[in-house]
């Protein structure tokens, strides 16, 4: 547990000394500060460690896997997120969601053998996910700076508190804490590796491909991320009544105006 | 009366000027619908030779997407710098690339559907968004939106929004970074992507 405060606090001072304030906005306003340096050098570290350790990886779990197999590690996966859908269903007035993440949780955990399966989808009972980095843009808590964590990747202080924050929230949380035996702690050690494994071996096409039509892999990456993260920014009621709600619906013609905004 | 039928007339004019400036929602939807069925089943689902998918899948992406408009868009004030040359060849070479690396996505996009979500207006005049949604294996369904431009009445795909993720705006963040850092600048910029569709 103390190490992961000290890893969450080396984190953000890491952040706060290459703060700035605008840095969550869709500009490239990192590139003159020093922040971009450590960025791009920490990104090429990831970039080697997943070409060098993930995906000889992910590629041998691959040839010893089936897509049928892959799908079951995903949906068990996905099961041990509900009890945190269900927190964020709730923290955001959700009751109605909230219920059906902790029906799905109890059906798909025993009928659904262990959550491999996602049988109360098929009754109807659809995934309402959620997560604290949405219940924190929807308490219209700011994004942060965009920085390059050391093999997670891409990031923002609201991210990565909501991503630990749901983490405590985990059935596996739950059992590294509460169950005095070191079989139980590799066990989730074990599962967790398992887990990122699975989930790079899915993506690994699309990573490729996208990194093949890229001039500049990083800035692709970064551009990708943040407005991947702006789909949060209309849940906070003030963004939404100060203008259009599309943070895609940008000006698409041709005035320069526009263009100095942009860049 | 003859100034009120005046008046009718011009209320009349203008109101039609209107309806006209104004997206059909319906023809931009099924201008979609007409570009991924035959986009799935003439390419992507279709038993031809791999040369004759990408020879197809160049012939649509040539007539649905207006390459000039985003090109000029995705390189920015870079574009108000170039010399007509380099803008010829950018769009060229934007063109070859996109071609190219989408051909190597078909097989992602196997068994996958698309259900049709309606449409939002956009602020930019002449353009809309068409909302769909591919349906996954696992998890939540991807959302994909099309923005769409109306000029007298055809219609052509601006801009491709994967989860939120606009590929106009990636491109144009992307090749800001490349030509800032590039000592070729565009004709750098240039190089590199006639390299990728090679």
């Amino acid at each position: 547990m103390k190490k992961i405060s000290l890893l969450v606090f080396l984190i953000f001072s890491l952040a706060a000394c290459a703060t700035n304030p605008d840095g969550s906005k869709l500009s490239a306003d990192d590139e003159e500060s020093g922040v971009e340096y450590y960025n791009r050098a920490m990104f090429n570290f990831n970039y080697q460690f997943n070409k060098k350790v993930m995906k000889p990886v992910a590629e041998g779990y691959k040839s010893v896997t089936n897509q049928f197999f892959r799908d079951r590690v995903s949906a068990f996966f996905n099961n041990l997120e509900e009890p945190a859908y269900f927190v964020n269903n709730l923290f955001q007035g959700e009751i109605k969601n909230s219920g059906v993440s902790v029906g799905r949780f109890l059906i798909n955990t025993t009928l659904g053998l262990a959550g491999t399966f996602d049988v109360a989808a098929g009754w109807g009972l659809e995934k309402k996910k959620n997560s604290f980095d949405q219940t924190m843009a929807k308490y219209c808590v700011p994004d942060g700076p965009f920085f390059i964590l050391p093999i997670i990747g891409p990031a923002t202080p609201r991210y990565v508190i909501g991503w630990s924050a749901d983490a405590y929230a985990s059935p596996l949380f739950w059992a590294l804490i509460d169950v005095e035996d070191d079989g139980v702690d590799a066990a989730v050690v074990g599962a967790t590796g398992l887990k990122y494994i699975n989930i790079y071996a899915e993506n690994m096409g699309l990573l490729e491909s996208l990194e093949e039509g890229s001039v500049d892999f990083y800035a692709t990456m970064k551009s990708a991320f943040l407005q991947n993260r702006q789909k949060f920014t209309s849940l906070c009621a003030e963004n939404n009544a100060d203008e259009d709600a599309l943070s895609y619906d940008f000006d698409f013609g041709y005035d320069d105006a526009f263009d100095e905004e942009m860049e | 009366m003859r100034k009120l039928l005046t008046f009718m007339a011009a209320v009349f004019l203008l109101s039609t000027g209107l309806a006209q400036a104004e997206v059909n929602a319906q023809k931009a939807e099924d201008f979609i619908k007409k570009v991924t069925t035959q986009g799935i089943e003439e390419i992507i689902n279709s038993d031809v030779s791999v040369e004759e998918k990408d020879a197809r899948f160049a012939k649509l992406f040539n007539e649905y997407l207006d390459l000039d408009f985003i090109g000029r868009f995705v390189l920015g004030r870079y574009w108000r710098t170039s010399t007509p040359k380099q803008r010829t060849e950018f769009i060229d070479v934007y063109r070859e690339m996109n071609i190219k690396t989408w051909s190597k996505r078909f097989d992602e996009f196997k068994g996958k559907t698309f259900v049709f979500k309606g449409t939002t207006p956009s602020n930019s005049a002449g353009q809309i968004f068409v909302n769909t949604e591919v349906p996954m294996e696992q998890g939540a369904p991807a959302k994909v939106v099309w923005r769409v431009k109306e000029d007298d009445g055809k219609f052509k795909i601006v801009d491709i929004i994967i989860e939120n993720v606009s590929l106009a705006i990636t491109a144009r963040n992307e090749y800001a970074a490349f030509i800032k850092k590039s000592p070729d600048g565009v004709d750098g910029l240039i190089a590199n992507l006639r390299e990728k569709s090679k």
